[in-house]
């Protein structure tokens, strides 16, 4: 995949369209140079005093027309633009969410850097301009070229080599330098400025300890020079650009002396009109506001391969996920992917919503990221028949998330199985969220209301069972207290909704959703013990029945749990109930005092 | 007119200069279509093309004066705007770190680090955009006229009446726009967001099994947004087409006036081509204002909310006692030293902080003397003032009233570097730079040598995580490098301390995210770090207390109980219910 699949399709699709822009564009040009080439022949032919006024008629008419149509064209030109432009965006987001999708659960681990997916956004938001600034405007300038070319032939050789030769400074020499000589400073200045960025942001993070440590002078002064170096890039590319705008104007001036020159000596010859003198001297200066802005157009080059960089980066990382897991499919002799076509057992496991029962049979499972990497998960089995509640403790890295993943079949095993009700996992994946749902340390509320962030858990729910899934999570203060209650828009309640209650909310969406089996990955982290255990209090009244499979740091309501197990490097290193663990274990002892201090 | 600007150093100097530029800049357009008429005039009149060489070379005089003069101005606005970005710059990165972690945490990171850096870029622009088209608007508009009238006074009257239409068309129709916008705020704040918010929803919307449809959604929204978009565009462009608009009807209806009046033999060709020359140039600077509108108002904004932060910075530092010298946290202050050993102790007497004025105190006149050295544990529920009480023994928070004593001297305040210099500070999360091991393990000991390092990271539980890393103690971590756990983290910070042994450690909340087996793990490292040192550990993880040598109880910013563990236990007060409540058993 290349750089090519982000803007060569929507060529191909919105040709018409970009013609209709590319041509206003022209006629936009068209009627400036017009105005004056017909102003400047108006008045050398009114000064002719011709006897009839209506001899100037048609150059009166002209005049005004040209006058309103620059005007209108170019509002209707820049509607055009900016309508394609946000439909080819349109496109541009649906195709890079695809991207992403099937990466959906390993965004968090693969891009830990930043804010990605913002950046991406944004990506995406900067290639428009593209359209805008550079593709449309040059392409209305390469054929105003030819046109002023054939327009001048029409009068005079000699015109057309002089305006071929003018206009190609403006329209390739001076562009051409211009982005060879900015190139590598635009470049530099983009890799510094975000050196600036990750240098601050840094900073800003650890503010606490630059301040504490007395060093913050230190870090300003290194910080200021950086600063000047980018300072200084700028600083030269401006002055470029001040001079590459002297440059072209001055080439103006000189087309504007020539036309003078030309035309004198046509008149003289008799080769032109007295009327046209005034008229060919006055059009240059319309006509060449057309080419002046393409090397700046030609400058901003740089600044979107980035992003398309960027863009193609995720697209690479989509298929080499792919290939990875076809190889790995092959070597753990499993079959078809996710995306493989449902098998009739798969059918008949997930055939109605209201699936009571799901047998969980994790057998002897093993996998590793990579080939010759240590296994995050090795020998693992688990039974975990419907309604069994099953704490997994472990520190991080000992393959708990890992364990999750095999479990709602998004990785597939390296060696044993997982079956759902007796069907590989992997099998099942398209339609897991009809068995298990997750709850997971920051489910994410989306920006609509309150209601609807709940109605996500099954979008044909009556308003009668989103309110009583949120009674259910013991929202039903809390929404109460909100100014339109379920219609209150989310970010409105940002600043109300504490950690608790943002988990609450996703705990609804999920009652609502209604699978036989509830993950619950860590979903207290960052919330003081009284939360805390509220929170696992309201689950475990609301779950009754279903199977829990919670990760958890804490071994607060342990003595719940059917099954306690132990995680590290991969394999389970102590598993028993509450009881028989307190009974064999000094470790586990040791832990449970932790929570529960004597 | 922005206020500010001409308070900004240099401002005046400046100013002059470029209106004697514009002055000259304007002369020269003139003069330029003077002599591009003449030359024309003289060809139409049939005088031969040698005659007119001088006059050609006074034009491409004009003409290169002209461009000359508008490059200066630009080069002049550019470094002035260069000069007042780096100082302004400088000014708020110095009192960002002098309001410290509460103010950044709160404003937000990113937030922070656009305004320092695309906030001064913006800001640059406008003083960039501004200051040019300021001066050509007022001067070169009005000098043009005035030559108009000496030659045609009829094109005098049109441009001087069409200018104002222009403007107040112009100006309607910025304010339609923006109501328009207004109206469509919200719905249009929802539509624009939509697709940051899928992406960062991506995961939920896989386990709610919505990720697959969602992309109809997605086309859908954007299908939306596209059409407010537009709604909105068709109102906006309406304002640079009335510029548009206007400009071309004036300049074609002094091109039909001069026409009529050349027939009737009422003028002649020279000055009815110079005014029509000059016609165009006569709207151009309103026409530059116009297109850079937005941008000169994004940077004007900017400008404020910098100003906003750095005056906010200003007040709380005269509210300060006895803080005067600005960026004082900046530099570290060469004032007295202050020991601090066994023997000595620090008095806090009436501690009030109050966020806002009329709401809750987050500490209500707290009293309390902690001693050189032993293990202070800070308890109480969420809310009660454990951070607050920690924020402002470190510093970075200062006391709405109240004093500080130590060793019965009064200090001015906690932020002072000399009291700083005695601690280390270990939040929830303590931060990785972007940098190797060694150097994060080093930072605040910079001068430290390797074997000062090792011992540290050792001491710190880090040997066998060091041990099993290819590159060990330079393996580059926090961002960009090795991702490291959050127990992992922990240790890292304590080797920090251990490294630079200040003999004052304050904790807020060390191991309360952290899994249990590693919380165990690492309370066995820290425990012996702790001693010979005033420790103050604020948690809400009760297992601590055991250890700890006095426990304050805080409940709603005040002090309700203190005492070991086991006194507190005995006396079946606050403590003691809270520890019961902890090991109620869950239903």
């Amino acid at each position: 995949m290349n750089g090519e699949a982000w803007f060569r399709p929507y060529f191909r699709s919105y040709f018409w369209r970009f013609a209709l822009i590319v041509l206003l564009g022209i006629l936009t040009f068209l009627s400036a140079g017009m105005l004056l080439f017909t102003s400047g022949y108006l008045i050398s032919k009114s000064a002719l005093r011709p006897e009839n006024i209506l001899m100037v008629y048609v150059p009166i008419v002209g005049v005004r027309t040209f006058g309103i149509s620059r005007a209108v064209i170019h509002y209707v030109e820049r509607l055009a633009g900016h309508d394609a432009v946000l439909r080819i965006l349109s496109k541009m987001r649906v195709k890079l969410y695809r991207l992403l999708e099937p990466q959906a659960l390993f965004i968090r681990s693969r891009y830990r850097t930043g804010d990605i997916l913002g950046v991406l956004a944004e990506d995406i938001e900067n290639l428009q301009n593209v359209y805008i600034r550079t593709v449309f405007p040059s392409i209305a300038a390469l054929v105003m070229y030819v046109l002023a070319v054939i327009f001048a032939g029409r009068f005079n050789g000699g015109l057309a080599l002089l305006a071929a030769v003018y206009i190609f400074v403006l329209v390739a020499v001076l562009p051409f330098i211009s982005y060879r000589l900015t190139r590598v400073r635009h470049r530099q200045l983009k890799q510094e400025r975000s050196g600036l960025y990750r240098k601050l942001t840094d900073a800003v993070m650890g503010i606490s300890d630059w301040v504490i440590s007395g060093r913050a002078a230190q870090f300003a002064g290194s910080y200021e020079a950086e600063e000047a170096r980018v300072l200084r890039l700028e600083r030269s590319l401006r002055t470029w650009a001040r001079w590459r705008s002297l440059l072209g104007q001055l080439i103006v001036g000189l087309a504007v002396v020539s036309a003078v020159y030309w035309s004198g000596q046509q008149y003289a010859r008799g080769g032109i009109d007295v009327t046209l003198i005034a008229a060919f001297v006055l059009v240059v200066f319309p006509l060449m506001d057309a080419f002046l802005p393409i090397s700046e157009a030609m400058e901003r080059v740089p600044q979107y391969q980035d992003s398309l960089e960027r863009l193609n980066r995720i697209a690479r990382q989509r298929d080499g996920s792919e290939a990875g897991s076809q190889t790995r499919t092959e070597s753990g002799k499993t079959e078809a992917p996710n995306a493989g076509p449902q098998t009739e057992e798969s059918k008949k496991a997930t055939a109605s919503r209201t699936l009571e029962a799901l047998h969980i049979s994790v057998q002897d499972v093993s996998f590793a990221y990579g080939d010759g990497e240590e296994p995050s998960v090795s020998s693992v089995s688990l039974d975990i028949p419907q309604g069994k509640r099953i704490a997994i403790v472990g520190r991080s890295g000992a393959g708990k998330s890992t364990l999750l993943k095999l479990i709602q079949g998004a990785l597939a095993p390296s060696a044993g199985s997982v079956a759902l009700n007796g069907t590989e996992a992997l099998r099942l994946a398209p339609r897991m969220s009809e068995l298990i749902a997750v709850l997971n340390q920051s489910p994410h509320l989306f920006d609509t209301t309150v209601g609807n962030n709940i109605r996500l858990g099954r979008l044909d729910a009556s308003d009668g069972e989103v309110h009583q899934a949120a009674e259910a999570a013991q929202l039903g203060p809390l929404i109460a207290s909100l100014p339109a209650g379920y219609e209150t828009p989310m970010h409105e309640t940002g600043q109300r909704f504490s950690g608790g209650e943002r988990q609450r909310v996703a705990l609804a969406r999920i009652l609502l959703q209604d699978t036989p089996v509830i993950i619950l990955d860590e979903p207290t982290i960052g919330l003081d013990p009284k939360t805390e255990r509220e929170l696992m209090s309201t689950i475990f009244k609301v779950t009754k029945g279903k199977t829990l499979i919670w990760v958890t740091h804490h071994l607060i309501a342990a003595g719940l749990m059917d099954e306690i197990i132990f995680m590290d490097e991969g394999t389970i290193v102590l598993r028993g109930t509450h009881e028989e663990l307190m009974g064999q274990s000094e470790r586990y002892r040791k832990l449970y005092r932790l929570d529960r201090p004597e | 007119m922005d206020k500010d600007l001409l308070k900004l150093k240099g401002i005046r100097a400046v100013m002059v200069q470029m209106a004697a530029l514009t002055l000259i800049h304007s002369l020269a357009v003139v003069l330029q279509a003077k002599w591009l008429a003449e030359v024309v005039t003289g060809l139409f009149d049939g005088e031969p093309l040698q005659e007119q060489y001088g006059v050609t070379v006074l034009f491409l005089f004009a003409f290169a004066a002209r461009q000359l003069t508008g490059m200066l101005q630009q080069r002049i606005a550019y470094r002035f705007a260069e000069r007042t970005g780096t100082s302004l710059r400088r000014e708020l990165l110095g009192k960002l770190f002098q309001l410290g972690p509460r103010f950044t945490a709160r404003e937000g990171t990113g937030k922070l680090v656009t305004l320092v850096l695309d906030g001064i870029s913006k800001y640059k622009l406008y003083l960039e955009l501004f200051l040019p088209r300021m001066l050509a608007t007022g001067m070169t508009p009005a000098l043009i006229l005035l030559f108009v009238f000496t030659q045609d006074t009829m094109s005098g009257v049109i441009l001087i009446i069409t200018l104002p239409i222009l403007i107040v068309f112009m100006i309607l129709v910025g304010l339609a726009a923006r109501r328009q916008t207004e109206r469509q705020m919200n719905s249009y704040r929802v539509l624009s967001n939509h697709f940051v918010d899928s992406l960062r929803g991506l995961e939920t919307l896989k386990y709610l099994g919505r990720s697959k449809g969602h992309a109809g959604s997605i086309t859908a929204v954007s299908d939306g947004y596209r059409s407010a978009t537009m709604k909105t565009l068709r109102v906006a462009f309406l304002s640079s087409f009335a510029l548009d608009f206007f400009t071309m009807l004036s300049v074609a209806s002094v091109a039909v006036s001069l026409g009529l009046r050349l027939v009737n033999g009422h003028l002649s060709l020279l000055p009815a081509l110079t005014v029509l020359i000059l016609a165009p140039e006569y709207f151009l600077p309103v026409r530059m204002a116009g297109a850079d509108f937005h941008a000169t108002m994004d940077g004007k904004e900017a400008g404020q909310t910098i100003r906003h932060i750095i005056a906010a910075a200003s007040s709380e530092e005269t509210e300060e006692p006895g803080g005067s010298e600005a960026g004082r946290s900046y530099t570290r202050s060469q004032e007295r030293q202050v020991h601090w050993t066994g023997a000595s102790s620090l008095a806090l007497s009436s501690v009030t902080v109050c966020h806002e004025q009329g709401s809750r105190s987050s500490l209500d006149s707290l009293t309390v003397t902690l001693p050189g050295t032993g293990k202070i544990g800070i308890i109480g529920e969420s809310g009660a003032g454990k951070s607050t009480l920690i924020d402002v023994l470190g510093g970075f928070l200062s006391p709405t009233s109240g004093t500080f004593k130590l060793d019965g001297l009064e200090l001015p305040a906690l932020a002072e570097q000399s009291w700083r210099d005695l601690i280390t500070y270990i939040p929830q999360r303590p931060y990785l730079f972007s940098g190797t091991l060694a150097e994060n393990i080093a930072f605040y000991s910079p001068g430290a040598s390797r074997a000062e390092v090792e011992k540290a990271a050792n001491a710190a539980g880090l040997g066998d995580l060091i041990g099993r890393l290819p590159a060990g103690l330079d393996t580059p971590v926090g961002g960009g490098g090795r991702p490291l756990s959050g127990g992992q983290e922990q240790r890292v910070a304590l080797a920090r301390a251990f490294l630079c042994s200040r003999p004052v450690m304050l904790l807020d909340e060390p191991t309360a995210h952290l899994d249990i087996e590693t919380e165990y793990e690492l309370k066995e490292t820290m425990l012996p770090l702790f001693e010979n040192k005033l420790v103050v550990l604020a948690t809400h993880r009760l297992h601590w207390m055991k250890e700890m040598d006095r426990i304050l109880v805080l409940d709603q910013g005040r002090i309700v109980e203190a005492g070991s563990h086991e006194e507190l236990m005995a006396r079946k007060g606050a403590y003691y219910k809270l520890a019961c409540a902890e090991r109620e058993e869950l239903s």
